[in-house]
């Protein structure tokens, strides 16, 4: 852009997603919000003990913000938290989950790209993954909705290779090929398989049509969960074209969970 | 997208000392830029006396041993200072934080640093913080109280409470920086976190 043009103030409610330090005593601020999709901005002296906004522009916040839009980097200031979360905030669990929450979040949002789906479904997620004893299932839930929200439902009905409709039975997850593949079917392109029992697939389907406060009461088998997690996370990984950084700390965390 | 600010038009030099800050915390492109013409334009004994200062710290500084500050030898200062409460240690993101409470001259323990937190969008573990040193340091019995001393926010918070699960099992007290309202600032302005804590945390007045 040559043209000049007059800055653009608005306020906008966002979801602090990341936060790096700039120079002495700034933040760069990353929030996802409904309308404006992913915004950077610059929270001058943030990190003052003194600061007004640097409090509530921090991770996991749900909070208002004023920006003003510049070439480069927007400026934020008058910023005012609308939920704190501050039960993500106190449990190790349910911080690495958010925290992998948010990651995705940030992943699939786009700068000026509107996604009030998306916002809700965040908003929604991190609500209940305050109360939840059921972290896994909500996490499940938040994948499977992203997925379907951004175009990438798998296909859980019919094979993708052989487009037959998939009998009651064991069937194998193609993540490249976005859905499953029926134990019958010979993949043409060789392809990565993961393992779909038919109590997973059960769950699979049941997910992509369950509310959120069904979710949350979903049971399942250690070895069902491993297989949905793994499907999920797989076809996540393939729409963005690599893994998640928060995956490693969320998966430590748990596994000390089970351990005790 | 920094390499497309700086191409085609700039010499290999420049852009190569351009991305070198690129690299450093809290500089973005248009920064790197200005420092790398400032540095052009600086006199030739000026520029090789900063290029040997950055050198000299690479050969002279290293980490201690003990309590992983920046040291000029295998233990710093203040792990040798025998006047120095060694009960307790207080743990703190940064060396930079030790400075700052230093410079308060209310505290007379040892230190550990962590060199970061546990931050798991930017990929930071519990494996990348120095844990298992500090650990390490408990374990003679000598130490009876850990000052978990990271910053006030979501990161810093799960870093203590990580740190608070890790050492639970032994017999040493751990504490917390109290959070509340800093001075000078307006309750007008504070953020729910600070102010639940500072409820939380309240002192009858005496
Ligand atoms: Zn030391």
């Amino acid at each position: 852009m040559t043209t000049k043009r007059r800055p653009i103030t608005y306020t906008t409610e966002g979801v602090v997603v990341r936060i790096s330090n700039l120079g002495e005593a700034d933040r760069i601020i990353t929030l996802v919000t409904p309308i404006h999709g992913l915004v950077r901005g610059v929270a001058k002296a943030s990190r003052k003990p003194g600061s007004k906004i640097g409090g509530h522009l921090d991770m996991l916040k749900h909070v208002s913000v004023s920006v003003r839009e510049t070439s480069t980097l927007h400026g934020l200031s008058q910023a005012s938290t609308l939920n704190g979360f501050r039960k993500l905030r106190d449990d190790l669990e349910r911080f690495s989950r958010a925290s992998y929450i948010s990651e995705i979040s940030e992943q699939f949002s786009v700068e000026n790209g509107s996604n009030q789906p998306l916002f809700r479904l965040l908003l929604s997620v991190l609500e209940a993954l305050e109360t939840t004893t059921n972290t896994d299932m909500i996490t499940r839930f938040f994948e499977m909705r992203l997925l379907q929200l951004s175009g990438f439902q798998p296909e859980m009905s019919r094979c993708v290779e052989t487009g037959i409709e998939l009998k009651p039975a064991n069937h194998l997850y193609s993540a490249e090929r976005g859905g499953l593949l029926s134990n019958q079917a010979k993949p043409v392109i060789e392809t990565a398989l993961l393992p779909a029992s038919l109590n997973t697939i059960k769950l699979l389907r049941f997910l992509s049509k369950a509310k959120l406060m069904n979710a949350k009461v979903i049971k399942a088998g250690e070895e069902e969960k491993r297989q949905l997690s793994r499907i999920l996370r797989a076809q996540i990984h393939y729409v963005l074209d690599r893994g998640l950084r928060s995956e490693a700390f969320m998966d430590e965390v748990r596994s000390k969970k089970t351990e005790t | 997208m920094a390499q497309s600010d700086t191409a085609p038009s700039v010499t290999p030099p420049v852009a190569r000392l351009i991305e070198a800050f690129h690299r450093l915390p809290g500089i973005g492109p248009k920064s790197a830029q200005r420092l790398t013409y400032h540095l052009i334009r600086m006199p030739k004994e000026e520029a090789e006396e900063f290029a040997g200062a950055i050198a000299e710290l690479k050969d002279r500084v290293v980490l201690c041993d003990t309590c992983a500050n920046i040291s000029e030898s295998a233990e710093c200062q203040i792990c040798t200072d025998l006047q120095r409460d060694k009960t307790r240690i207080c743990v703190v993101e940064e060396p930079l934080d030790v400075i700052a409470i230093e410079r308060a001259r209310v505290y007379s323990g040892k230190y550990h640093i962590l060199h970061g937190v546990i931050s798991p969008v930017n990929g930071i573990g519990p494996n990348d913080l120095k844990l298992r040193e500090l650990l390490e340091r408990l374990r003679d019995g000598s130490v009876t109280e850990v000052i978990v001393a990271t910053n006030p926010n979501l990161e810093g918070e799960a870093t203590a409470m990580y740190i608070q699960q890790l050492i639970g099992p032994l017999d040493v007290k751990v504490t917390r920086l109290a959070r509340g309202l800093p001075s000078g600032s307006d309750i007008e302005y504070a953020d729910d976190s600070t102010l639940a804590h500072a409820l939380e945390s309240r002192a009858e007045i005496s």
